[in-house]
């Protein structure tokens, strides 16, 4: 079964911040359209409510039962036809029309009509002022009106009056759409730039996390020993622990190796005491000791290399220089070959770095140019060369007898020994083989151009080099 | 010839010791680096079998060392360690061959017979001096294809000459080479030896430089004098 990757750290904070952020700033702007809409209306609404008090308190009602005031309302565009401020008193008949009875000259003539439904509001709260909207006298200019309205009973009267104020809302109703427009502008860019303000605070949070995630990376690839770098202290025992289960790996590893190793050449010296004592002694127990000890031998050395190869390719962290074990390679099998007069010749790349351990190298590189040294007539060349993706190529080819194509799979297999009459456990191909691919490398055999066998090993490369 | 054997598992010292002692060498044994070093720095051995794993002072310490002295002896390293790095490192301390345990005998002897070959300059196991032939693969000696019958000591003095033909030794530099450390040296007795050789290989092969020592004359190199 397949685990489903979390979403990435930054896309769920930013995510998390963002589902609280977007809702409160779109409840923070209606309710501030809202409380402006309120504010501008009850500011609007003031002055027509003071000339509704200042209507009733100066009309008057004469013996004839016409109505009057005995002062004009101070606002001069009450005076002035369709000024867009009006007032009117009127009366309602039977039929619940209002008949005007006294009007502002601004309303020319006309008058300002009202609803039913506004009609049987005044009726309901007698003396208490009620808003409403209706269209206005000046057809042209498309008014809007908020009227002010109160239904009164005048001294005098058996009847009551409807004292109504009105004036022109279209500058409101514009003001208050210029106010919503910037506060939903004002909210969008606040939201837009506190959610990247979140991204930026939860990447630059993250940051030591992913620097460190880069060094881990530089371990893994070999271009460093340990996690490297200052973390912040919330990451800091992360680094610690990491560095402290590499060492671990590593000292595990080299201490399995070492106890293989120990146990291996503790062994040989004693039987090699056995074969020699064996090939002194009586000649049938000679045989059969000869024969176990031969075996022992084979076993310590078949092991040995085995538990070598079995850590390998898995430490992490680890490099070598390839030069000086090349080098010192190059250096030695001519004073092992001695009755050879060998001449080894190295070309290519210099100063790469193998992404593996040290040892590793050493038997993947020392077992092909022993090879090649065994068969060669006198000549051995060794060539490193860079290939793509993080690897190079070590081909190593001799001037001997080669092999056949159909004998190249049979040297690779373990224990193979295609000439019994030269001296060898027969591993070497093998383990170079084993080895290579433990690395993610290869190892191929072909006919060299100079005569004998070309063998082309593949390693990885750390990417520094 | 005289082999140093430093080597601290004292049953592979003793196989040793007896096998080169069995193929007609003086050998001398030392069971730890100190020791080791010690004798090849005060005797004159023609070769030296050395394991790296050793008490006191490590094998390729003490290599170094004679190397930095001037010690010229062909060295073998017989060890367990088989790691190309410890290959090169011996090699690189002065080692003239490696050989890794465990092994055989006969490819170890053929080995220094080898080293000791190549010290000598001459190119096969079996020297040549007219009709006088010295085998020191089989430790024996022919005289016009007829085996003679050797002591050990004797052959000993025979192989050393034959390695050194045409060339004065002194008495001295021949009881070192043909004689163990533990044995009773006495210059005297090389004499002895020289004159039983004389017996058994022809007497005027052997020539005696007055004050000086003997020397194993040579037929070619006279006539190629002359």
């Amino acid at each position: 079964m397949t685990r489903r990757q979390p979403p990435s750290l930054v896309s769920s904070l930013v995510r998390a911040a963002a589902l609280w952020a977007v809702p409160g700033l779109i409840i923070t702007a209606l309710a501030l359209t809202w409380l402006s809409r309120n504010s501008t209306y009850r500011a609007f609404d003031e002055p027509l409510e003071s000339a509704v008090i200042g209507l009733i308190a100066s009309v008057e009602v004469a013996d004839d039962g016409a109505l009057r005031l005995s002062r004009e309302l101070p606002d001069p565009r009450y005076q002035r036809a369709l000024s867009g401020k009006y007032w009117m008193i009127g009366e309602a008949n039977d039929r619940n029309d209002i008949i005007p009875r006294l009007s502002s000259r601004s309303l020319y003539g006309s008058s300002l009509p009202i609803s039913a439904t506004v009609r049987s509001s005044l009726a309901l709260q007698e003396q208490e002022p009620v808003r409403f909207v209706t269209d206005g006298p000046d057809i042209d200019a498309n008014e809007a009106l908020r009227v002010v309205a109160r239904q009164v009973i005048l001294p005098n009267m058996d009847t009551p009056v409807i004292v109504l104020a009105a004036a022109d809302r279209t500058p409101v109703i514009s003001a208050i759409r210029t106010f919503t427009l910037t506060a939903v502008t004002m909210i969008v860019i606040l939201t837009l730039g506190l959610i990247f303000a979140v991204y930026a605070q939860v990447r630059l949070g993250l940051r030591p996390l992913f620097a460190l995630g880069e060094r881990i990376a530089d371990v893994r690839e070999g271009r460093a020993a340990e996690v490297e770098g200052v973390y912040p202290p919330e990451i800091a025992p992360l680094a610690g622990e990491l560095n402290s289960l590499i060492l671990h790996n590593k000292s595990v590893v080299d201490r399995a190796q070492t106890h293989v190793g120990n146990l291996a050449h503790a062994l040989k010296t004693p039987i090699a005491v056995l074969r020699n004592e064996a090939a002194m002694g009586d000649v049938t127990n000679s045989l059969v000791v000869s024969r176990q000890t031969e075996s022992m031998a084979q076993q310590v050395d078949h092991h040995l290399r085995r538990a070598r190869a079995a850590a390998r390719g898995q430490a992490i962290g680890v490099r070598a220089e390839m030069d000086p074990i090349i080098d010192g390679l190059v250096r030695t099998l001519p004073r092992i070959y001695r009755d050879k007069d060998l001449q080894i010749v190295r070309t290519g790349e210099t100063g790469l770095m193998f992404r593996g351990a040290p040892r590793d190298l050493e038997d993947m590189v020392g077992n092909l140019m022993d090879n090649a040294a065994k068969w060669t007539t006198d000549r051995v060349e060794l060539e490193v060369k860079l290939e793509d993706e993080g690897f190079c190529l070590v081909t190593v080819k001799d001037n001997g007898p080669g092999l056949t194509p159909e004998e190249y799979a049979t040297a690779l297999q373990r224990g193979a020994r295609l000439d019994e009459a030269t001296p060898g456990s027969g591993l070497g191909l093998s383990i170079v083989d084993d080895l290579a691919q433990a690395y993610k490398g290869s190892l191929r055999l072909d006919r060299a151009s100079i005569g004998g066998l070309k063998a082309v090993l593949r390693l990885p490369i750390a990417r520094d080099t | 010839m005289r082999i140093l054997i430093v080597e601290d598992d004292a049953d592979l010292a003793r196989q040793l010791k007896s096998a080169f002692k069995d193929a007609g060498y003086a050998v001398d044994v030392a069971p730890d680096g100190e020791e080791g070093h010690f004798l090849g720095d005060t005797e004159p051995y023609d070769a030296v079998v050395l394991d790296l794993g050793l008490p006191l002072i490590d094998g390729v310490s003490v290599l170094q060392k004679w190397r930095a002295d001037g010690k010229t002896f062909p060295v073998l390293i017989l060890t367990a360690r088989d790691q190309w790095s410890e290959k090169v490192a011996g090699f690189d301390a002065g080692a003239d061959d490696y050989l890794t345990k465990p092994f055989h005998t006969e490819e170890l002897m053929a080995r220094l017979r080898a080293l000791l070959r190549r010290a000598a300059g001459h190119t096969t196991d079996t020297i040549e001096i007219g009709d006088l032939m010295v085998d020191n693969r089989a430790a024996r000696a022919f005289v016009d294809g007829m085996a003679i019958k050797l002591t050990s000591h004797e052959f000993r003095l025979l192989s050393y000459m034959a390695s050194h033909k045409g060339r004065v030794i002194s008495r001295t530099e021949l009881v070192e080479h043909i004689y163990d450390q533990d044995f009773d040296r006495d210059s005297n007795t090389i004499e002895v030896f020289v004159g039983r050789l004389r017996k058994k290989i022809g007497t005027d092969r052997i020539e005696t430089v007055r004050g000086l020592g003997y020397r194993l004359l040579d037929p070619d190199a006279e006539n190629a004098d002359t």
